[in-house]
């Protein structure tokens, strides 16, 4: 053993891929669940009346976004970064203990806090802000996580043998310093055990449970900082950093323009911040700030545009492999809904289109046709890379890989193209009066006229499921196959003829 | 001058000096393409494509480099 | 010297962080020296539907149902007068909401019912045909934690001085004063009080025979809290 040569080392990387898979399924699972409900309320009872209470709608809604965001998507942030974080470091995790320790206990205590946030919101125990439902137990065992994935960020660039750093790193330091500073603003929370009565009694009540530092619209501006800006650094940033990688990588060609890249870079930090107020349009929050989020929203479209179109370019001259390679497929279909869905986020934050779309299920739409076609595609296709050659085997099969592309992408389409309709039904029904001056619609009218749509969506949603169990299929049977390379693959695609 | 002029103020003030500094990069990057080792920017993307831990790193951090 | 930021990872750190925090720092800080003040008329919550706020929460209402009139006519009309932002003066969390598969509820105790709350909750679909909203029909059974709802009292009361126990001005020019307990079997037998009348207008034989033996369900303070948005 001690004399073979020095590898990089994938221990904590095959870790994270596993909770991606699993909490991709769960979180994906309980939203087609979610989507039906609304199509079909009878189903909200589907495990008895007895357990209505943890099968309803609302229970499940922020476990719904709560696993895909901090379960899925986070899992395959920190996957990716503990496979390409050594790659273009150049330096191996096996060559310090401390951070190979580090690694692991990141893992663990990350499963530890995904299980006591299933728990929680199960027992209805949120805060009620969006995707920042935990109460200050759990946000403190969260910062604790976080602490130690940004050590491992730093350590491993602390002893690495390449002096610069790879753009995609830039964008792991962003997301790990991003979702810091808003995860702990938006958190601010006193714990009310500390509240003492007059009689001098304390520790009064659920020990769990606190309340927030801001009030009101206060509240909702931090907020929607923080849910904004949860999206720029959970679903944009760090997939940025993943495209920027595999992409180049599995079609063996150079970033079209690699100072494009970090223009837009900046570009992107610096304007993502701002379009949070594109929330609360026509809300009480002062008009300033409602106008700067639309402006902002609208020249976000230059940085997201200028990584878009530079991973399209760098496929320039070799469309061929998009014809004959699945993975290559899931990335510039993602490039593309990245491209698609930051050009629909500027058009519904203008003040006009947001007062028909606010409150609408055009807005789930749109944070759908993101996280689906553009996050789910990235990290599968970024596992489908990984897959071969941290296990050494190569990928079960790609016929159905190509299948479930095929599927996963009519999946998204009825999802999108309902949703639109869906909501720009409503947001018109919602407003229209009759020659009299009142209004046309009770609000039941503009909920039934639903029905059609809301079915597609859950069809939908069920398509990109399947498309998710096959891929956790395929994953499996790469995993369990019998190894095949002797030395690992480089980086000629595994598709390749 | 209450906190909305200052505000008011320190935006626009900020806000010209990121224009500058941006405009600034972009001009940097495209007329000196190269950085103060000797590198093409553009050779950065090898980082990723030859990125095997016995491959030559695009500029190497020597051992007594560092601190 | 941007080269120089690129390769010195701690000063990227430092650059990156700036450029984020920059937004914020305009942003969203100098807000906060200007704190909402409550408009005439918003009152704290009494223990009961502090109660039921924990309950409206617990159960996600917020999920599908906003608490923000947009000052737009088809809104005005459907649901009352636009939001003030001195009207949440006491909302710790914010409940606006993101989306509304139901009505706005930010004006909901002007125009619904004790009564039709209860039938409501029970099965949605009997009193608003077709609705698409699921029964609550464990609201009955669970009994609201009003010692949480003390603490939560007396947590604002201490640090954000939150006017329990003093007079409020209210739009017709009198004061009212929100009480709050001195001690926790104080709050409970003010939420008691509070939750006799709210079961007076209701049916469910079993909802008061559980307040009259000192328990109070969920949904007495879920209604209570709901007859309080105004």
């Amino acid at each position: 053993m001690e004399n073979r040569p020095l590898e990089y080392d994938y221990t904590v990387a095959k870790m994270f891929m596993l909770t991606t898979i699993v909490l991709g399924i769960v979180g994906m699972l309980v939203g087609v669940i979610l989507a039906f409900e609304l199509a079909f309320p009878s189903i909200n009872t589907i495990l008895g009346s007895g357990l209505a209470e943890y099968t309803n709608f609302s229970r499940l809604r922020p476990l719904h976004t709560d696993a895909v965001i901090f379960g899925f998507t986070l899992s395959g942030i920190f996957s990716t970064w503990y496979y390409v974080g050594q790659r273009v470091l150049k330096v191996s995790m096996a060559e310090s203990g401390l951070l190979m320790f580090l690694g692991k206990l990141h893992f663990w205590l990350y499963l530890v806090g995904v299980a006591a946030v299933v728990v929680s919101l199960l027992a209805g125990v949120t805060t009620s802000k969006e995707y920042a439902e935990f109460e200050w137990p759990i946000d403190i065992a969260i910062v604790v996580v976080w602490v130690i994935f940004g050590m491992s960020i730093f350590g491993l660039i602390g002893i690495r043998r390449e002096k610069s750093l790879y753009i995609s790193v830039w964008y792991y330091i962003a997301t790990f310093l991003g979702i810091a500073m808003l995860y702990l603003f938006n958190n601010m929370e006193i714990p009310t055990i500390l509240g003492t009565s007059a009689a001098g009694e304390s520790g009064i009540g659920a020990w769990y449970h606190s309340v927030s530092m801001y009030a009101g619209t206060n509240d909702a501006l931090v907020e929607w900082w923080y849910g904004h800006n949860a999206v720029a650094f959970g679903f944009t940033v760090p997939i940025v950093a993943m495209i920027y990688y595999f992409l180049p990588k599995e079609s063996g060609q150079a970033i079209y323009s690699y100072k494009l890249s970090l223009l837009s870079f900046w570009g992107l930090m610096f304007l993502y911040l701002w379009a949070g107020g594109h929330h609360l349009l026509y809300s009480t929050v002062p008009d300033w700030m409602q106008t700067m989020g639309s402006i902002f929203s609208i020249i976000l479209i230059l940085p997201s545009w200028g990584s878009a179109i530079n991973m399209l370019l760098t496929m320039k001259g070799e469309w061929q492999q998009v014809a004959a390679s699945p993975l290559i497929k899931f990335m510039v279909l993602g490039s593309t809904f990245y491209m698609f869905s930051t050009l629909e986020g500027p058009i519904q934050a203008i003040k006009s289109v947001n007062a028909i779309a606010h409150f609408t299920d055009w807005i789930v739409g749109h944070v759908h046709d993101g996280v689906l076609g553009w996050v789910g595609f990235m990290i599968m296709a970024a596992l489908f890379h990984m897959a071969p050659r941290v296990f050494k085997r190569e990928i079960y099969s790609k016929s159905l890989m190509a299948s479930q592309f095929w599927i996963q992408t009519v999946g998204v389409v009825l999802y999108f193209t309902s949703m639109w309709i869906a909501g720009i039904t409503q947001g018109m029904m919602w407003r229209a009066h009759d020659e009299f001056g009142n209004l046309a619609y009770s609000f039941i009218d503009t909920v039934t006229v639903l029905h059609p749509y809301y079915a597609i969506r859950g069809v939908g949603g069920l398509l990109y499921l399947t498309g998710f169990l096959m891929f956790a299929y395929n994953m499996y049977k790469t995993m369990s196959a019998r190894p095949v390379e002797e030395s690992e693959l480089q980086s000629a695609s595994p598709m390749g003829a | 001058m209450d906190i909305a002029q200052f505000q008011a103020y320190g935006y626009f003030i900020l806000i010209a000096i990121l224009v500058l500094a941006l405009y600034g990069y972009i001009y940097h990057l495209y007329t000196v393409r190269k950085d103060s080792d000797g590198h093409d920017y553009e050779e950065y993307s090898n980082m990723a494509l030859n990125d095997d831990i016995t491959d030559t790193p695009v500029s190497e951090l020597s051992k007594e480099n560092k601190k | 010297m941007f080269h120089w930021l690129e390769k010195n990872p701690f000063f990227f750190a430092v650059g990156v962080f700036v450029t984020i925090a920059f937004a914020g720092l305009v942003e969203i800080l100098p807000n906060f020296a200007e704190q909402s003040r409550p408009v005439i008329g918003t009152k704290p919550y009494s223990t009961l539907e502090l109660a039921g706020r924990h309950v409206y929460i617990k159960n996600s209402c917020n999920a599908c149902h906003s608490q923000l009139v947009r000052p737009f006519k088809s809104e005005t009309d459907r649901y009352g007068h636009y939001s003030l932002s001195g009207e949440y003066a006491y909302d710790r969390p914010f409940l606006w909401g993101s989306k509304r598969t139901g009505p706005d509820l930010m004006r909901v105790g002007n125009y619904r019912t004790t009564d039709w709350h209860e039938n409501h909750m029970k099965s949605p679909a009997s009193v608003v045909p077709n609705s698409i909203m699921p029964g609550y029909a464990w609201l009955f059974t669970n009994v609201a934690d009003i010692d949480t709802a003390y603490a939560e009292q007396l947590t604002v009361a201490q640090f954000f001085s939150v006017p329990y126990n003093q007079p409020v001005p209210m739009k017709d020019g009198s004061t009212a004063v929100v009480k709050m307990g001195s001690s926790v079997a104080d709050a409970n037998a003010l939420a008691l009080a509070e939750a006799k009348v709210i079961v007076a207008d209701m049916r469910d034989q079993d909802v008061k025979d559980a307040v009259a033996s000192g328990k109070i369900p969920e949904i007495v303070a879920l209604i209570a809290y709901l007859n309080s948005l105004k």
